[in-house]
C-alpha cells in the first residue's frame, strides 16, 4: 500500500531511532512509503498559534504534496498528526482559508484540492493494513510483557479535527495492538494525558513533573515499560527521564518505546536494528522478559 | 431502568482535607490521596436521567448524608463540577447511559483541589484564581455619558461571548494538566476571563492586563493538552483565549519570557531549513544569557549524546527549502 | 461568633449584589451573606432579557402602560413609574460595567421583542442575559473589596425592639452559628419555587427570605399572585425561554393549531403570561394536549437564528428531552416560575418591619402586581436592589449598633440541636417537600376554586404537623445539607400557608391569579392589595393596603 510518508522532524533529528524503525517495519505491514522529502515541519502548533496564516500556508503545502501523490498521508508523530488533522479540518470547510493558502502557495506551484487524508500509522494499522496482514507479520509474541500505552494529547484532542466522533475506537488502539501483540495492557489514568514537552523551555521542572507523573503511575500499577506513537512525548519521558526523577526525588527507570519499536519487535527484527540500544533509559531490562538481549 | 453509582465518600469530621492549609504545596497526582472511601448505591430512574438525578435520588431516598452541590439542575448555575469516570463533568449534563461502564457510574470530588466533604470540593483555589486576572471592566476614559452605551460594534461584542458563557463551574481548572503539577498556574477559567476583558474594546487597561498575564503562573504556564476545550460544558474553549492572548502579549511587545523565544526560535528554524532544528531550539527557547537555566539543561544533553540520540551538528535544508522561504516572506508576519 | 456591620444583605443574586454595591458606595459598611456562592444564584436562570425604554422613540410611559395592564392593575403606579423612568439609566450603567449587550449594526444596545410589550424594549445578551448581568456584578462586586459570607445559611432574623438588627446565620464549612448583627439588613433571598412541581426555579428556591421575613413580623403582600410560566420542558420544568416567543415561535396544540388566536388574537404567543398558561391549561384539559404538554415550534425560525439567539434553550432540549428545536417541536407545560407577591416594601425598598428592607423577587413593591412581564424582573432587580442599598445606607447613619442578640443565638443553638437529635420515624424531608409542592401545584395552580384551596389548607396543617417529628438524616457538623434542607422545608411550609391564604381571601379572577368561582376581575371589591401578617400562636392577619393610581385607570385586559 503506498503512503506519502511524512516522518516529521524530530525522528530525523533527535529521534533518529524512531526514522529507522519506522522503515524497518515497512516491508512486513506491506507499506510503500513515498517520503513528502520536500515538505516543511508542520510547526508543532507554535507556528499555528502565533500566525495562523503561516501555519496554514506551510501545512496547506504539505497536504498539497501529499494530495499529488495520491495517497494518505502517514505520520509516525502524534504532534504531526495534530496539527496536520486540524489545518486540514479546517481548510475542507472554510473555503475562504483554502483560498488564501492556494493563492500563497499557488506562487510555488501547488494547488490543495481538499482531498488528503492525514493518518497516523496507529490509525493505519487498524483502518487500512487490517488485523490479519499485522497477526501474519507477527514472529514474536510478547508474551509476558507489560506494556502501557502513552498517546499524546495532541493525537486524542480537540475530538472533532481527529475524526474521534466518527471513529471513537481511535481512542484505544494502542490497547487493542498491544494485545494483539500478546503483551498486557496496563491500565491508568495518565495514558490520555500530556507529557508537558510543549512547556518544556517556558518551565522546566513542571515539565518534568508532568512527564514523570504519569510513569510512575504506569510503574506503580506494574507497567515494564511505555509505548508512545509520539517522538516528542519521547523526548520528554525517555530524553528527560533521568531529570524528570531528580524533580520528583524518586527513581523512574522505565524504558518508553516508539510504536515502530514494539511492532519490529514483534515481527522479529532485532533490537539493534530498531536502535532499542539507543535510548537515554536502559531497554534492556524489558528486553531480558521476552528473552532478548541488547 | 436500574443504575449502579460508586460514590466517592469523605467526612472529616473536626477538620477538611490538609490540603486546604494555606501554602501547603498539592502533592503530585499519583501520590495524592483517593477519597477516603467509595460506596457504592443503585437507583431506578428513567433511561434518559442524568448523574446528578442519581446523586439527588439517593440523598432523598437513600442516604441523606451525601453532600453534594447542585442548584438548577439544568447546566447554568455550574454548582455540580465533578469528576465523573475520572474526568470533570456538570453532573447535570452526564447521561447515566453514556457514563456507565462495566455496570456503574464513578463519581467523586477533583483529586486536584482540597475536598470539604463527599463530592463537595473546596474552590477557592478556583476563585482566587478568577480574582487574580482582574476580572472588571476598567472603563476607557472619557467614559460616555450616563444615558450613551459605548459604540463598539456588534461583532466585538460577539466575539466575547464565548467567554460570558462560562458558568464556572471549574470543570476545566479540575482537568488542567498543569494546574496538577503547578498550584500557581492561573488555569484555564481565569486566562479565558483574562482574555474577555484583554479583548474588551471598552477596556483602559489592555496593555497592563497582557503584561500581567504574561508573568510567572500565566499563559506560558498552559500545556496545550486541550483537557479545558474538552470538558468545558459551554463550549468556552479556554485554550483557545489563553492562544489568542499569547498572540496580542508578543503583539504588544511582551516579549521576554521563553513562550516568546521559542516560538521565534522554532520559526527561525523552519525558515532556513524548512524544519526543526533542536541543536538551537532549546538554547534559543531558554535565553542566550540565562546562564542557569541552560545549565539545567546540559545533563540531559550529555545523556541524549551518550545514547546517541544526539540531531547531527551540521544542519541540513531540505531540498526545495526556497519555496519555504518564500512563504515566510509572503505571510510570514512577524516572522518574515 | 458574633459580627457586626452597618448593612447587611441576605442573598448574593442580582438583587442582593446591587444593593451591596450601592451600600458600599454610599460608604456604609455593608456585607452579603448567601447559602451559596454569588455566582450560583438563580439570577444566572434568567435568559431572555430586561427591559428598558430607551430606544428612538420609546417613552418610559409606554413601559409603564404595559406593565401596569400586565399586572392586570394591581402594580402600584407609582412605583412602576419609578422603575420605568429609571431603567434607561441602569441599563446603560451596566453597560459601563461591562455588559456584553447584543448591538445593533450601528454600535448601539440593540432590543427583542418581549411578551406583553407594545413595541420591542427588551435588551438581552444570547439567551444567557441573567448569567450575563450576574457575572458582571459579581466582578464589580470583587473590585469594591465586598465582604461575602459564603456558603451561610440564615436560620432566623434577629428582632431587638421592634427592629430588625441582624440574623443568625449557619456556616456551613465549619457547622458553627453566628450571630451576625447589623444596622439595617436587606433581605434579597430570592424566590419560593420549590413550593410547587413542576417548577423552573433552581433547588435553592425555597422561599428563605419570605419566611424569615413574615416570622420576624414584617407583612407579606399579594402571596396569591404565583406566575406560571408558559413554555417550561416536559418533565424536568426547565425554562424555555420567552425568547423564543419574542423571536417568533408559535404555540401548536395536538391539532398543529396556533391555538393563542382564540384567546389573545392580537398578541398571539406574546400575550401576558398568564393569558398563556391559562390558554396552554384549557387546550390540555380540553383534550388538545399532547401527554399533558403543548408544542412549541421554531422550526420557521431557522438554524442561524436558533443557534446565535437560542443556542442554550436549544442545547437544553436536545439534552434533556433528546429533540432538536430546528428540526421538532418541543413539548412544553405551564411550570411554576416566579411570585409576584413578596415582602411589602415602599419604593425605596423599605418593609414595614423598620431596620428590614427587601429587594428582588423576594419582595413587592408592587411593580408586577398581578402578572409579571417577562424580562421585567431582571430590572426590577437592579433598580430597587439599588434603592435598597442607597435608603438602607443612609438609614443606618442614624441609627446604634445593637449589643444584643446572644439569646437568639443560643435559642437557635437549641433548636437545631434539637432538630438533628430526633429519632428516625420513618418519614423524610424530602418527601414532604414533595407531597407539599405537588399539592399545592393541584389545588392551587393555575385554576383554583374554593373547594380545593379549603383542602389545600386542611392538608397544610397535616404536613405542617408531621414536620415538627421528621428526624435529620446527617448527624455531621461539617456541610450537613440534610440539616439546610430541614430548614428550608420549614420556610417552604411557611410560604405555602401564606399563598393558599391569600388565595383564598381573593375573592376574584385577577393576573395570575384564576378562580373558576369567581372567574371575572371585579375593582370595586378587589382592586387593592391583601396582606398578610405572621402572629405567633395564632392564625396569620389578613389585612388589605390600597394599589396606587397615579395615571392609569384600570380597564378590561386583552391581547
Amino acid at each position: 500500500m503506498r503512503v506519502a510518508f511524512y516522518p516529521g522532524c524530530v525522528s530525523k533529528g533527535a529521534c533518529p531511532e524512531l526514522y529507522v524503525a519506522a522503515n524497518a517495519i515497512a516491508e512486513p505491514l506491506g507499506l510503500q512509503l513515498e517520503e513528502l522529502a520536500e515538505a516543511p515541519c508542520t510547526g508543532a502548533g507554535v507556528i499555528s498559534e502565533q500566525n495562523p496564516d503561516l501555519a496554514d500556508a506551510l501545512n496547506g503545502l504539505t497536504l498539497a504534496m501529499a494530495e499529488s501523490k495520491g495517497a494518505h498521508l502517514m505520520t509516525i508523530c502524534s504532534t504531526c498528526q495534530g496539527v496536520l488533522s486540524n489545518h486540514n479540518h479546517h481548510l475542507k470547510r472554510d473555503s475562504a482559508r483554502l483560498d488564501k493558502v492556494n493563492a500563497t502557495i499557488g506562487d510555488q506551484g501547488f494547488r490543495y484540492g481538499g482531498t488528503t487524508e492525514v493518518k497516523h500509522l496507529l490509525w493505519m494499522l487498524f483502518e487500512d493494513i487490517g488485523i490479519d496482514r499485522i497477526k501474519a507479520a507477527i514472529k514474536r509474541k510478547l508474551t509476558g510483557l507489560k506494556i502501557a500505552p502513552f498517546y499524546g494529547c495532541y493525537i486524542l484532542r480537540p475530538a472533532e479535527y481527529l475524526g474521534l466522533v466518527e471513529r471513537p475506537e481511535r481512542k484505544t488502539y494502542l490497547e487493542q495492538l498491544i494485545g494483539l501483540l500478546g503483551a498486557e495492557a496496563v491500565e491508568y489514568s495518565g495514558a490520555t494525558k500530556c507529557c508537558g514537552f510543549p512547556m518544556l523551555t517556558f518551565n522546566r521542572d513542571k515539565s518534568l513533573a508532568m512527564a514523570g507523573n504519569h510513569i510512575m503511575e504506569a510503574k506503580d500499577k506494574g507497567a515494564d515499560l511505555l509505548v508512545t506513537p509520539c517522538p516528542l512525548c519521547h523526548l520528554n519521558l525517555d530524553g528527560q527521564q533521568p531529570d524528570a526523577a531528580r524533580v520528583l526525588k524518586k527513581p523512574i527507570d522505565v524504558p518508553i518505546f516508539h510504536l515502530p519499536q514494539l511492532l519490529g519487535l514483534a515481527f522479529g527484527l532485532s533490537p539493534e536494528e530498531l536502535r532499542l540500544d539507543h535510548h537515554v533509559v536502559p531497554t534492556k531490562g524489558a528486553l531480558e522478559k521476552v528473552e532478548l538481549k541488547v | 431502568m436500574q443504575f449502579t453509582i460508586e460514590v466517592g465518600r469523605y467526612n472529616p469530621e473536626g477538620k477538611y482535607d490538609e490540603r486546604a492549609v494555606a501554602g501547603k504545596p498539592y502533592p503530585p497526582p499519583w501520590d495524592k490521596a483517593a477519597p477516603r472511601r467509595y460506596q457504592t448505591y443503585t437507583v431506578d430512574l428513567p433511561a434518559h436521567a442524568v448523574v446528578l438525578d442519581a446523586l439527588i435520588a439517593i440523598r432523598e431516598y437513600q442516604d441523606e448524608s451525601l453532600a453534594v452541590r447542585c442548584a438548577c439542575r439544568s447546566a447554568i448555575c455550574g454548582s455540580c463540577a465533578m469528576w465523573v469516570n475520572g474526568h470533570a463533568h456538570l453532573a447535570c449534563k452526564s447521561k447515566l447511559t453514556t457514563f456507565t461502564k462495566d455496570g456503574k457510574t464513578r463519581v467523586e470530588a477533583p483529586p486536584s483541589m482540597p475536598v470539604i466533604r463527599d463530592l463537595v470540593a473546596d474552590m477557592t483555589p478556583f476563585w482566587e484564581k478568577h480574582r487574580a486576572v482582574k476580572p472588571w471592566l476598567e472603563a476607557k476614559q472619557p467614559e460616555p455619558p450616563p444615558m450613551e452605551e459605548y459604540r463598539v460594534p456588534n461583532a466585538a461584542m460577539e466575539e466575547l461571548i464565548q467567554e460570558v458563557s462560562c458558568i464556572s463551574c471549574g470543570a476545566c481548572l479540575m482537568d488542567c494538566e498543569s494546574f496538577a503539577v503547578n498550584p500557581d498556574f492561573l488555569g484555564p477559567q481565569a486566562l479565558a476571563q483574562a482574555y474577555r476583558y484583554a479583548g474588551d474594546p471598552r477596556d483602559a487597561e489592555t496593555k497592563e492586563r497582557l503584561g500581567a498575564y504574561s508573568g510567572p503562573g500565566g499563559i506560558w504556564d498552559c500545556t496545550h493538552c486541550y483537557e479545558c476545550v474538552t470538558q468545558c460544558p459551554k463550549g468556552v474553549a479556554p485554550l483557545e483565549q489563553i492562544l489568542k492572548l499569547r498572540r496580542l502579549a508578543v503583539d504588544a511587545g511582551f516579549t521576554n519570557n521563553a513562550g516568546t523565544r521559542h516560538a521565534d526560535a522554532f520559526a527561525d528554524s523552519v525558515k532556513h531549513s524548512g524544519r526543526l532544528n533542536e541543536l538551537t531550539l532549546l538554547p534559543r527557547s531558554v535565553g542566550f544569557f540565562n546562564i542557569l537555566d541552560q545549565l539545567k539543561t546540559l545533563p540531559s544533553a550529555f545523556n541524549m549524546i551518550r545514547a546517541g540520540k544526539f540531531p547531527p551538528l551540521i544542519h541540513k535544508s531540505i531540498p526545495g527549502v526556497q519555496r519555504i522561504k518564500n512563504i515566510f516572506a509572503r505571510v510570514g508576519g512577524r516572522f518574515k | 461568633m458574633t459580627i457586626d456591620h452597618d448593612v447587611l444583605v441576605l442573598g448574593a443574586g442580582l438583587a442582593g449584589m446591587r444593593a451591596a454595591l450601592e451600600a458600599a458606595r454610599e460608604g456604609a459598611d455593608v456585607a452579603i451573606v448567601t447559602k451559596v456562592h454569588p455566582i450560583r444564584s438563580h439570577s444566572s436562570a434568567a435568559q431572555g432579557g430586561i427591559n428598558a425604554a430607551l430606544g428612538e422613540g420609546d417613552t418610559w410611559e409606554s413601559h409603564a402602560f404595559d406593565t401596569i395592564k400586565g399586572s392586570d392593575y394591581l402594580a402600584d403606579q407609582d412605583a412602576v413609574e419609578v422603575m420605568c423612568r429609571e431603567a434607561p439609566a441602569d441599563i446603560v450603567e451596566f453597560e459601563h460595567m461591562g455588559v456584553i449587550f447584543y448591538r445593533n449594526e450601528d454600535g448601539k444596545l440593540g432590543t427583542r421583542a418581549f411578551g406583553g410589550a407594545s413595541q420591542a424594549r427588551t435588551y438581552f445578551v444570547g439567551d444567557i442575559t441573567g448569567q450575563a448581568l450576574l457575572v458582571t456584578l459579581y466582578d464589580q462586586i470583587l473590585k469594591a473589596g465586598v465582604k461575602v459570607y459564603e456558603e451561610w445559611f440564615a436560620t432566623t432574623l434577629y428582632v431587638e425592639n421592634g427592629a430588625c438588627r441582624g440574623l443568625v446565620a449557619l456556616e456551613m464549612i465549619t457547622g458553627e452559628l453566628h450571630l451576625v448583627r447589623a444596622k439595617a439588613v436587606i433581605d434579597a433571598a430570592g424566590g419560593l419555587g420549590r413550593v410547587f412541581e413542576p417548577s423552573t426555579n433552581a433547588l435553592i428556591c425555597t422561599g428563605d427570605g419570605y419566611a424569615l421575613a413574615y416570622r420576624a413580623g414584617a407583612p407579606l403582600m399579594d402571596m396569591e399572585m404565583v406566575q406560571y410560566h408558559p413554555t417550561t420542558l416536559a418533565g424536568s420544568g426547565f425554562l424555555m425561554s420567552e425568547a423564543a416567543r419574542g423571536e417568533g415561535a408559535y404555540l401548536l396544540n395536538s391539532e398543529g393549531e396556533r391555538f393563542m388566536k382564540r384567546y389573545a388574537p392580537n398578541k398571539m404567543e406574546l400575550a401576558a403570561r398568564d393569558v398563556c398558561s391559562r390558554s396552554e391549561v384549557t387546550e390540555i384539559a380540553e383534550g388538545r394536549g399532547i401527554d399533558g404538554n403543548v408544542l412549541l415550534d421554531c422550526r420557521h425560525l431557522g438554524a442561524d437564528v436558533i443557534l446565535k439567539k437560542l443556542p442554550q434553550i436549544h442545547e437544553m432540549a436536545l439534552d434533556y428531552v433528546g429533540l432538536d428545536m430546528i428540526k421538532d417541536p418541543i413539548p412544553v407545560r405551564p411550570g411554576m416560575h416566579y411570585q409576584m407577591g413578596g415582602v411589602k416594601t415602599d419604593a425605596s425598598g423599605a418593609t414595614r418591619l423598620p431596620g428590614l428592607y427587601a429587594a428582588g423577587e423576594v419582595a413587592c413593591v408592587s411593580v408586577h402586581g398581578g402578572n409579571r412581564l417577562g424580562a421585567n424582573s431582571l430590572l426590577d432587580t437592579i433598580v430597587f436592589g439599588r434603592h435598597s442599598g442607597k435608603a438602607s445606607a443612609a438609614f443606618v447613619k442614624g441609627v446604634a449598633a445593637s449589643r444584643g442578640g446572644e439569646n437568639v443565638l443560643q435559642a437557635e443553638q437549641a433548636r437545631l440541636k434539637e432538630l438533628l437529635a430526633r429519632p428516625y420515624t420513618g418519614e423524610t424531608h424530602a418527601r414532604l417537600r414533595l407531597e407539599l409542592a405537588t399539592m399545592m401545584d393541584k389545588h392551587c395552580g393555575v385554576y383554583r376554586d374554593e373547594a380545593g384551596l379549603t383542602e389545600a389548607l386542611r392538608q397544610l396543617s397535616g404536613l405542617k404537623a408531621r414536620y415538627e417529628k421528621i428526624a435529620v438524616g446527617d448527624k455531621s457538623r461539617i456541610f450537613n445539607q440534610a440539616l439546610t434542607f430541614a430548614l428550608e422545608v420549614g420556610f417552604m411550609l411557611d410560604c405555602a400557608d401564606a399563598i393558599v391564604r391569600s388565595a383564598l381571601e381573593r375573592k376574584e379572577s385577577r393576573g395570575a391569579q384564576s378562580r373558576t368561582d369567581y372567574p371575572e376581575r371585579n375593582d370595586a371589591e378587589w382592586l387593592k392589595h391583601i396582606l398578610i401578617t405572621y402572629r405567633t400562636g395564632k392564625e396569620p392577619e389578613l389585612s388589605y393596603a390600597p394599589v396606587t393610581i397615579t395615571q392609569w385607570k384600570p380597564e378590561a385586559r386583552s391581547y
